[in-house]
């Protein structure tokens, strides 16, 4: 499903460039459970911007679903990312002013599906993550736990092919963790592949392989099935 | 669907943020509310005389004279002059002439003092549109003795609009009531309650070419050119004046003219006598264009620092925003929509405040009307353009005030917002700063325009007018007393609390004025010497009970016999007549053509200078002489129980004259020839209020988020010991900075303005310097005590909190 070569990335400021990728050459296959891991600074977020096409590789290629993605502009990558991939925040993410049900109800409107078949995808959905008594709410009225249950609604209502987290239990307690991991692990066995950034070991243990980065480029590779 | 969601989420937002909402919206109202009714003001001004459906047709015939040193601008002209256009040129349609009058009208046992009074041609419901309600327009004013009033007017005398056939008297005599037409428009420039007809005034047929005396109209016909019609005015006047001239001053007009004098003619369109004539003998107190312009710019001002405001603050809350941006742009929405969304978030706050305005300039117009002293009125006519007008107002100041957040926060890239790369919208603001200054300069404009127009007119006020307007009491026309006139003024001298007491109607503050021709010599005209001033018939008492000046010579004695051919001067006028020392020197005044006939009058005195014209113009020469003008009886009051004296005084008029008493104190008389001019000055003190007031709700918010953004930094420097006068500086330094900066900008360009604006008062004061530094210090002041509001709370808060919630 995702292909990457040689692919680089740089930051410049002024006098320092910073290596963030360093030809890192990775796949990812459909229906994976990938965890990706490192030290602060190793490049793994801006790995999932890249995977998540909200940022342009400097060199390499990224294949995704068969098609080169690395040179396309903004326009064509929202268009395939809306499409195809849901994204789960570490800090949640979610629109203060929305409702939990509007919040969730917002990628259908960008893919233009029709208010009558948005209600009847939204719904299933809250019900499944168990939020549905809470479709009236805005967010701050949420606990975190249930914020987050928020999020990964509105990152799969899309059926999105690719589900990208940014360390989705950063900001939880341990048991609020736990149920968002077993919300993700429900998802893959359903299909949809998972990417995942974490610091956690106990969260990289709900994968399926682990891939550790160091100073922008692969050092390890641990198959946990 | 698209376009619900955001609607939905900018009303949310706004919500959210109620203080910014509040700010946003009232500050935006508040301006456009200025803005609505200063556009009422101007289009009220700007509509004057066009309820005339025949308006663009119509001139005003004017007089230009210059004789010797003297020139004036007549808004009247000579009694034959309207039929003799009509009778010569085939492209004046019709021709009418109108002249204003008072009279005592007598309802039931009272005998009212009206003056909104005109004699007035038949042909005057031709030219002007002025519905007849009741009557035959074409025949109302053609006998003489006819009167035609207006709707109210009949309710006053008669309780009743068919009135048609009733007789009033006026002045003694029965006028028949031959028509009723509807209230003349406020925004005429001549507004009577009653036209006489001409006919019944003899004068009217006067076939004298060198008077003025009649406001003369002309209806072109359609198509005509009045340019070609003023070209032809010199050979006309020649015609008509010449022989005259050769008569009364023994000269041709070749000669006349030779000698640097002038007699000409030319024609101002109806529609421009309101803002653009300021003549002798108008019917009206005019306006002018500049307090348009002035008014203009005003509301454009208001307006531009209401948009500053909102561009300003949205922007500064943009980091609140940055992450719905951000997520938005995850979740596949493309720039276009983010600025569509943003602007619609916009225009919903300018809808809201045009509708919180249209209703606060509904409620407010009467105040402003007061103010004003306009009788603006909303109605379905004004909503014709109101409405449309405030479409577009809501869709441009929506998208002005809108498009720099819009476009401003729809450029952020995702991953820096999401990454918290983003610090805020604060800092990086170099336009922020620039409106802030721009908003401030305008302020500060604004504030030194308000204290030059106050103290102008404070010194109009206090300028020693070379008279004393204070304590002094007018009995108004004094002739319908006839012959006991002289009984009357002597009963009131002798009341206790009546210091003084002087009869005749040229007054300083009065209407009336009398000019003629004087020569420094016995035999032909000398246009070089000749002086032509106001010459006004006084009694001995007068230049007491004013509290004039003598400055050389003495005043008139009722002991000399030969003081009725004796004559007091000012001082303007020896100096036109260059005389250094003019007691005792001889004037002549020709009482015919040939100089077969003069009389000879000796100066006796010499009156120090005294305002009688609008402070506008400089003081013109003035001969004061005996004579038994009974006009006014001016009474200087010592007393302090002015009801019981003003009683008494009515007692002793009651006992000569059954006509009705009427009074007025001569201060407020003054008070009335300056009434526009504090008008102009209390509205531009209360538009600039507002305008600073907005400004400073602007800053007040920019302030707040200031202090909101560096919370963190607040919380920092205070654990690390800063103290609150450390932030409060630290907080009000870059605000006072461009402040300064503003300070710097505007002052120069407001000193050259204002003292522009000075030029056209002959007397006026100078602009100091510490005008200029009262405005600045006082919007530094205004402005560091809005900032400091906020950091201040800033400064006290716990560092604790603040710390943690990063």
């Amino acid at each position: 499903m995702i292909k990457i070569t040689d692919l680089e990335k740089f930051y410049r400021t002024e006098e320092v460039e910073t290596i963030a990728l360093n030809k890192l050459t990775m796949e990812v296959r459909k229906g994976e459970f990938v965890a990706i891991m490192g030290p602060s600074g190793c490049g793994k977020s801006t790995l999932l911007n890249i995977l998540g096409m909200l940022d342009d590789p400097d060199a390499g290629s990224y294949v995704f679903n068969d098609i080169e993605v690395a040179h396309f502009n903004e326009r064509k990558r929202a268009d395939l990312r809306k499409h195809n991939i849901g994204f789960v925040f570490q800090s949640f993410n979610l629109i203060d002013e929305l409702t939990v049900f509007e919040n969730v109800e917002l990628p259908l409107i960008y893919t233009g599906v029709a208010a009558a078949d948005r209600v009847k995808r939204v719904e299933p959905v809250l019900d499944k993550m168990q939020i549905m008594h809470r479709r009236n709410h805005y967010p701050q009225q949420l606990s975190g736990g249930q914020q987050q249950r928020v999020a990964i609604a509105r990152a799969v209502v899309n059926n999105p092919k690719l589900i990208l987290a940014d360390e989705p239990t950063g900001n939880l307690d341990s048991s609020n963790g736990n149920d968002v991991m077993e919300l993700l692990t429900d998802l893959n066995e359903q299909g949809t592949t998972i990417i995942m950034v974490t610091h956690s070991e106990h969260d990289a243990r709900y994968s399926h392989r682990i891939i550790r980065l160091l100073d922008g480029h692969t050092v390890m590779e641990n198959i946990m099935i | 669907m698209m376009f619900k969601n955001y609607i939905k989420t900018a009303w949310r937002s706004l919500k959210k943020n109620k203080a910014f909402t509040a700010i946003n919206v009232l500050g935006l109202a508040l301006g456009l509310t200025a803005c609505l009714l200063i556009v009422l003001y101007v289009v009220d001004e700007l509509s004057f005389d066009r309820y005339n459906t025949k308006a663009d047709r119509i001139y005003r015939v004017n007089e230009d004279l210059k004789l010797g040193n003297n020139t004036v601008n007549y808004a009247v002209a000579m009694p034959p002059l309207a039929q003799t256009l009509k009778t010569d040129f085939p492209d004046v349609e019709d021709a009418v002439r109108l002249k204003r009058t008072a009279s005592h009208v007598k309802k039931g046992t009272e005998n009212i003092l009206e003056y909104n009074i005109a004699f007035a041609d038949p042909s005057v419901f031709n030219v002007f549109t002025l519905p007849m309600i009741n009557g035959n327009p074409a025949t109302a004013l053609a006998e003489p003795n006819s009167v035609v009033i207006t709707e109210t007017t009949a309710k006053k005398y008669f309780n009743s609009i068919n009135v048609v056939g009733k007789t009033l008297l006026m002045d003694q005599a029965n006028c028949k009531v031959t028509g009723v037409i509807r209230d003349m428009p406020k925004t005429s420039h001549f507004n009577f309650d009653f036209l006489i007809s001409m006919s019944s005034w003899p004068d009217s047929k006067s076939d004298k070419w060198l008077r003025s005396d009649y406001n003369t109209y002309i209806l072109f016909r359609k198509g005509a050119d009045p340019k070609k019609l003023e070209a032809r005015f010199p050979q006309f006047l020649r015609k008509y004046s010449g022989s005259e001239m050769q008569t009364d001053l023994n000269l041709s007009v070749d000669e006349f003219e030779k000698g640097g004098s002038y007699f000409r003619m030319n024609l101002t369109p109806l529609t421009d006598i309101h803002l653009h004539a300021n003549r002798t003998g108008e019917l009206g107190s005019n306006s002018t264009m500049e307090y348009i312009y002035i008014f203009s710019a005003i509301a454009l001002f208001i307006l531009f620092i209401a948009c500053v405001n909102f561009m300003n603050l949205s922007t500064a809350r943009s980091s609140n925003r940055a992450r719905e941006v951000g997520v938005r742009k995850v979740l596949g929405s493309s720039r276009g929509s983010l600025i569509v969304q943003f602007l619609t978030e916009s225009m919903l706050v300018t809808l809201g405040a045009t509708l919180i305005a249209l209703a606060a300039a509904t409620l407010l117009l009467p105040a402003f009307n007061q103010l004003a002293g306009k009788e603006i009125l909303i109605n379905s006519h004004t909503y014709v353009w109101l409405l449309p007008v405030s479409l577009i107002i809501v869709l441009v100041i929506g998208f002005l005030a809108g498009s720099y957040p819009a476009f401003f926060l729809s450029a952020f890239q995702p991953v820096d917002v999401l990454k918290g790369k983003l610090a805020g919208g604060f800092k990086g603001g170099w336009l922020r700063s620039f409106l802030v200054v721009f908003q401030f300069a305008i302020s500060i404009f604004l504030i030194i325009g308000t204290l030059v127009i106050y103290n102008q007119l404070n010194y109009i006020q206090n300028k020693n007018l070379g008279y004393d307007r204070k304590q002094v009491l007018i009995v108004k026309k004094a002739f319908e007393l006839g012959k006991s006139a002289a009984a009357f003024k002597q009963q009131v001298k002798q009341l206790p609390g009546v210091a003084d007491a002087t009869l005749s109607g040229f007054l300083p503050t009065e209407q009336a004025r009398s000019t003629s021709i004087f020569n420094k010599d016995a035999g032909m005209l000398d246009q070089k010497n000749a002086i032509f001033p106001q010459t006004w018939a006084v009694d001995p008492d007068y230049i007491k009970t004013l509290g004039m000046k003598m400055t050389a010579g003495r005043n008139f004695s009722a002991q000399m016999s030969t003081d009725s051919s004796a004559v007091v001067i000012n001082e303007t006028a020896a100096k036109f007549l260059g005389f250094d020392n003019p007691v005792d020197k001889l004037l002549y005044q020709a009482l015919d053509g040939k100089h077969t006939k003069v009389k000879v009058y000796h100066i006796i005195g010499v009156v120090k200078d005294f305002h009688f014209n609008s402070l506008r113009e400089n003081i013109s020469p003035v001969i004061l002489r005996l004579g038994e003008d009974t006009g006014d009886l001016s009474i200087r009051v010592s007393t302090s129980n002015l009801p019981a004296l003003i009683a008494q005084i009515k007692q002793k008029w009651s006992g000569l004259s059954t006509s009705h008493f009427e009074y007025s104190f001569m201060d407020q008389d003054f008070d009335a020839t300056y009434r526009s001019e504090q008008r102009i000055g209390k509205i531009f003190i209360v538009f600039t209020t507002l305008a600073i007031l907005i400004a400073c709700l602007g800053l007040f918010g920019l302030a707040a988020y200031a202090a909101e953004q560096r919370t963190k930094e607040i919380g920092i420097r205070k654990v690390l010991g800063a103290n609150v006068t450390v932030i409060v500086s630290l907080l009000s330094k870059d605000f006072i900075k461009l402040i300064l900066i503003a300070i710097a900008i505007s002052s120069p360009l407001a000193w050259y303005l204002m003292h522009k604006w000075l030029q056209d008062f002959a007397y006026r004061v100078n602009i100091h310097w510490y005008t200029v530094a009262v405005a600045g210090m006082a919007a530094m002041l205004i402005a560091f005590i809005t900032i400091s509001f906020q950091s201040i709370k800033a400064a006290l808060a716990n560092p604790v909190k603040s710390l943690k919630s990063e």
